[in-house]
Formats: C-alpha cells, structure tokens, sequence
C-alpha cells in the first residue's frame, strides 16, 4: 500500500471553527451554487439531443441548432413586445434559435474543454512526475520546455494549425493542448520535488522499489489532488480560449453553434439584436465562474498550500 | 555569471531551433501545403507550380534547411495573398501593436498595483471585497465580449467615443482599457496575495516597532517585496498580453500584428502566420532569457545552481 504524505494529511483539514456563521453559509453556496450551474450545463450537453441513442428528435433543444429559417430572422426573445414563446431566447440573423444553440454550444464547449483536460494532464503529470522525480538534465530539460511553452500564446499556435489543417474540432483541441500541459507540468514537478524528500519515498527505496514503482505507487496517489484542483481550475480558461478561438474564426467553424461564434454572428448587430451576442457571453461567464469557484472550493477541502494556484 | 550568460543563450539557440522544427512540421502536418492553396480552378500543372515556387518539390530536410538558413538570414518569404515581404508587412503593424500593448501594460500594472495593496491592507473590508469580485469578474467574462458590450454602450449608445480603428487620443480609450482589464485581474490576484505575505513578514513588524507610518512601510517597505511576485510571470504575462492583443485588435479593427494575423489566417496565408509566430517566438525566449539572467543578477544562488 502506498503510504500518504502525512504532511498534506494534518493541512489538508481547513480551519471552519472559527468562521462567523455569514462566512460559513458562504462558503456553502460557493459550492453549491457552481456546482449547480456546472451538472445543469452537463446535462444540457448531454441531453441536447439524444442522437447518440438513435433518437435525433428527442432532447432538450426545442430545435435543430443550424436550421434556418428567414422569416424568423432576428426575433427578440419572449419577454419583448415582439417576441414570441415559440423562441424563448430569439433568434439570430438567419433564424436559428438561439436557445438550440446555446444548448448545443454547451455540448462544443464542454467536450472541447473535457477533451484537452484529459490529454494535457496526463501528458502533464508524467512529465512532471518524470522530470521532479528524476532530477537532473531531463529535468532541466523538461522544465526549460515548461517556462516556454507557458510564455508561449496559445492563440498563436492554434491559428498556426488553423491555417495549416483548417479549423475544426480536431484542430482546436489539438491546439490548445500542444501547449496545455505545461501548466500540470509545472505543478505536478513541484509536487514531487516536494515528496521525494519525504521518508515512506526513501523506505521504498531502500526496500528496493525501482524508480518506476515509486513514481507510479508511491507519488503518483500523492498528487491526485493537486492534480483535481488544477483540472477544475483549468475548465475556465478552456471554455474562454475555445470561445476566443472560436470568435476569431480559428476555432469550431460555423454553423455548428460554439458559444465563441455566436457572439461573433451578432457582433456587428449589438444595437439592433443584443440577444445574439449576450446570451452565450453570459453562458460563458457562469461557465467559467462555476469552474474557478468550484476550484477555489476543492482546493481549500483538499490542499489548502495551493494557495497561489 | 558569464558563463552563466552563455550557457543561457546557447539553450535559446538551441530552444529557437526546436521551436522552428516544430512550427515547420506544424505547417506541413496536413501534408501537402500546395494543395491547401490550390482551388478547384487549379489544374494539376499548376498545383506543380506552386510546390516548385514554394520549394516543396524538395527532400523535407532539404526543405527544413532553406527554411532555417532563410529565417537566419531574415528573409521570412512573401505574403500569399498581399504578395508582399512578410518583414514588410509585420514592420508597418508592430508599431500599432506596440502602441495598443505598452499603455495596456501600464495601465494594467498601476491598477493592478493599486487595487491589490488595497485590497491587501484593507483585508475582508468593503473595498477589498470589490477588488475581489473586479477579478473574479474580470476572469470569466471573454474579453472580446467585454470589448463588444463597451463598444455597445460607449460608443454605440452614449456616442462618446469612436467605435474602431487609429486616430487620435480618443481611439485609444477603449481598446486600452479592455486590453488592460483583460490582464489586470490575474496580477491583482498575484500582488494581493504577495503583498499579505509580505505584511506578515518579520521586518514589516520591525518597521511597525520601529514607529514607522503605516503609509510608508505599505507603499515603500511592503511595496518593494510585493512587486516582485508579478515580475516572476513576466512571460505569462506576455502570453496573456499578445492573446489580449490578438483580440482585441480584431474588435477595434485596429491594424497591428493581432488584426494582419487574423486576417492571414482567414487567407490562409502560411508565410504570413509563420512568421508572426516565428517572430513571437523569439520574443519569448528573449523575455525568458532576460528574466533568468536578472534572477541570476538578483540572486547570486541561482548562478551555481546546475544549469
């Protein structure tokens, strides 16, 4: 059994005690309230359609998201004198509904997010583990690889492949993972710095672990939680680089709906249709407030020491 | 710390040769570039011709040679579609974008500076509290939506300021300032939580014993060890700032590298975007040179270390 960093166990209890009761009730709807938001954005991603049962018809999204339909261009949504129920939240310009859209875009956003997650922090952590654990030239060879790609703009690598492939789906997770992993990297490294000081990873040298077992049994368990706050931290910076992405025209093409382009179709209508822009811009900053305070919330119950992540 | 020096910028060459592998493959990874640019109207003679004027008929190191020794040289090709010098192009737009970035950092930095004293000091109160929601505020909302709202209501609505492009000071206004809010949350952040570190520290409560104003250990005292904290994410920060530029030059239409990205990106045009990010590039790890070698001047220990 791979022992536990006893260190991370006695910091790992945040002082509540001494909160007065507002502070308490706070921090109860700071995770909460995310937390809400992020499964009810979930479920809109999963359920938008059930096409992946064989049931295209049947779902959330009350129409099919690239539909158009002219005559029913630019409608406001149904609270305006002018608009009507049958388009909750309006349309755009070419008569698409825009609630089939953000539900839609929901399902882009999340599984582009969902995606890279999973690439950059497994290409992250054994780099991390790898170079922390090994010390030496790979290490200052790997973090060297860190410090520029964390310097580097993803934007610009994302419009490099753009222009080479194309935009598409592929193409934007594939960029914005090529220098995601950097920042698990980072962290990860610092972590095992950190526990390879520690007696149970001597122990297990001296019992004769090879540096493999102790990097996967010994370390590996112990970074699991620096390694879940980060990746909750991270779902906001995805969604807002995807949305960027996507805006300028590098990220998921039209008409497919992404929360990032359809405040691009109704950029230039701002003061005829704010509808079109304002409600995925609002989708977007739920998203990602969710994300950071979901964050913020697992990182105190889990790690406190992460203080500056 | 001369050997020091060297070493250093013998990594970046090597780090800048990498970097120019990787944006080769990058650029060729679909297969074949020639085809990318060719339309239906192209017969296949004149797809040859394309390969043979972008030198593609070549072995791929030979290839990767032409591009290197041409990019030692600073001949970075010629647009696809202005059919100009690249260096031409990214000459006439960096002046612009330098203009839009400089003041954004200023601005960014002051304010950042600013707010996150305050915020530190005045911890848990009323002002803190508002500091603390402008940043969590100022991350999750997109900035080319923020972009887009101020054109709404500054430009569109109250008619004060002008919707886009250069002119006079008045241009400036918005896209600074959106530029600057874009970056000012995260070294709020930072400088907030450096700067409560720091007031925790043994020699502010000397300073304090000493009888020392409040005002003077904060802004000289406190200050001195807080900023240093931003400094340390200078490359990040530089990241953050070029992506702000990228977008925000394409809300405001204004003509600096982010917006003649953009555009080449839409055209395709691979010289074009090869260089800006080849020029990016460099500007990283000249960034990550000179803030190792100011560590390494600061702290005499990060010199012997192994490097």
């Amino acid at each position: 059994m791979p022992e536990k960093a006893s260190d991370s166990e006695t910091t790992a209890r945040p002082v509540v005690s001494g909160l007065s009761r507002r502070a308490r009730i706070m921090r109860r709807l700071t995770f909460i309230v995310p937390v809400t938001i992020l499964s009810l954005m979930i479920i809109m991603a999963i359920f938008a359609d059930l096409a992946w049962l064989g049931l295209p018809d049947v779902g959330l999204a009350p129409y099919d998201p690239v539909k158009m339909s002219l005559p029913d261009r630019l409608m406001p949504p149904f609270w305006d004198e002018e608009g009507s129920t049958e388009h909750l939240l309006g349309t755009d310009k070419m008569g698409r509904d825009i609630l089939s859209r953000l539900i839609f875009g929901a399902r882009i956003s999340l599984s582009v997010s969902l995606l890279v997650i999973l690439i950059t922090s497994f290409v992250g952590t054994v780099l991390g583990i790898l170079g922390g654990y090994l010390g030496g030239r790979t290490e200052a060879f790997l973090m060297r690889i860190t410090d520029i790609s964390l310097a580097f703009p993803p934007i610009l690598v994302a419009m490099l492949l753009a222009v080479s492939m194309g935009p598409s789906f592929v193409t934007v997770v594939l960029a914005i993972s090529l220098l995601g992993w950097a920042a698990y990297a980072r962290l990860i490294r610092g972590e095992t710095l950190r526990l390879r000081q520690m007696d149970f990873v001597a122990q297990a040298r001296i019992i004769g672990a090879s540096p493999l077992r102790i990097m996967l049994r010994h370390i590996f368990p112990n970074v699991i939680n620096p390694l879940i706050i980060i990746m909750t931290l991270q779902i906001g910076l995805l969604i807002i680089t995807e949305a960027s992405l996507s805006f300028l025209g590098v990220g998921i093409p039209p008409p497919a709906p992404s929360w990032g382009n359809m405040i691009n179709d109704g950029r230039n209508l701002v003061d005829t249709a704010w509808w079109i822009s304002t409600f995925p811009g609002i989708a977007i900053a739920l998203v990602v407030m969710s994300g950071n305070f979901f964050g913020d919330w697992l990182r105190d119950k889990l790690d406190p020491r992460l203080r500056q992540l | 710390m001369v050997r020091f020096i060297i070493i250093r910028l013998l990594q970046t060459v090597v780090a800048l040769i990498g970097i120019a592998m990787l944006i080769f493959v990058l650029v060729r990874v679909s297969g074949d570039p020639a085809l990318m640019l060719a339309s239906a109207t192209h017969t296949a003679e004149d797809i040859q011709q394309i390969r043979v004027n972008l030198g593609l008929d070549k072995s791929i190191p030979e290839q990767f040679w032409i591009f290197v020794t041409d990019v030692v040289q600073g001949d970075l090709g010629e647009s696809l579609f202005k059919k100009k010098p690249v260096t031409e192009m990214i000459g006439a737009a960096l002046p612009n974008s330098l203009r839009l970035i400089v003041p954004s950092w200023a601005v960014a930095m002051l304010g950042a500076l600013l707010l996150g004293v305050l915020g530190a000091t005045r911890r848990d109160g009323f002002l803190d509290n508002g500091v603390k929601f402008i940043a969590i505020l100022g991350q999750a909302l997109p900035g080319f939506w923020v972009a887009i709202v101020a054109v709404f209501i500054f430009s569109v609505t109250w008619q004060l300021l002008p919707t886009s492009g250069l002119g006079g000071i008045d241009h400036y206004v918005l896209p600074v300032c959106t530029l600057g809010f874009f970056v000012l949350p995260g070294m709020m952040r930072l400088v907030r939580s450096s700067m409560l570190d720091v007031l925790d520290s043994e020699y502010i409560k000397l300073a304090r014993i000493k009888g020392l104003s409040e005002r003077r250990i904060i802004w000289k005292h406190a200050l001195r060890n807080a900023v240093i904290a931003p400094l340390t994410v200078a490359g990040m920060l530089f990241a953050m700032l070029i992506t702000g530029a990228v977008i925000i030059e394409t809300v405001f239409s204004w003509p600096g590298i982010g917006f003649i990205i953009v555009e080449g990106v839409l055209a395709r045009d691979f010289p074009l975007v090869q260089a800006i990010v080849i020029m990016v590039a460099s500007f990283v790890l000249g960034i990550n040179l000179l803030v190792d070698i100011s560590y390494a001047w600061i702290d005499p220990q990060i010199r012997y270390q192994r490097t």
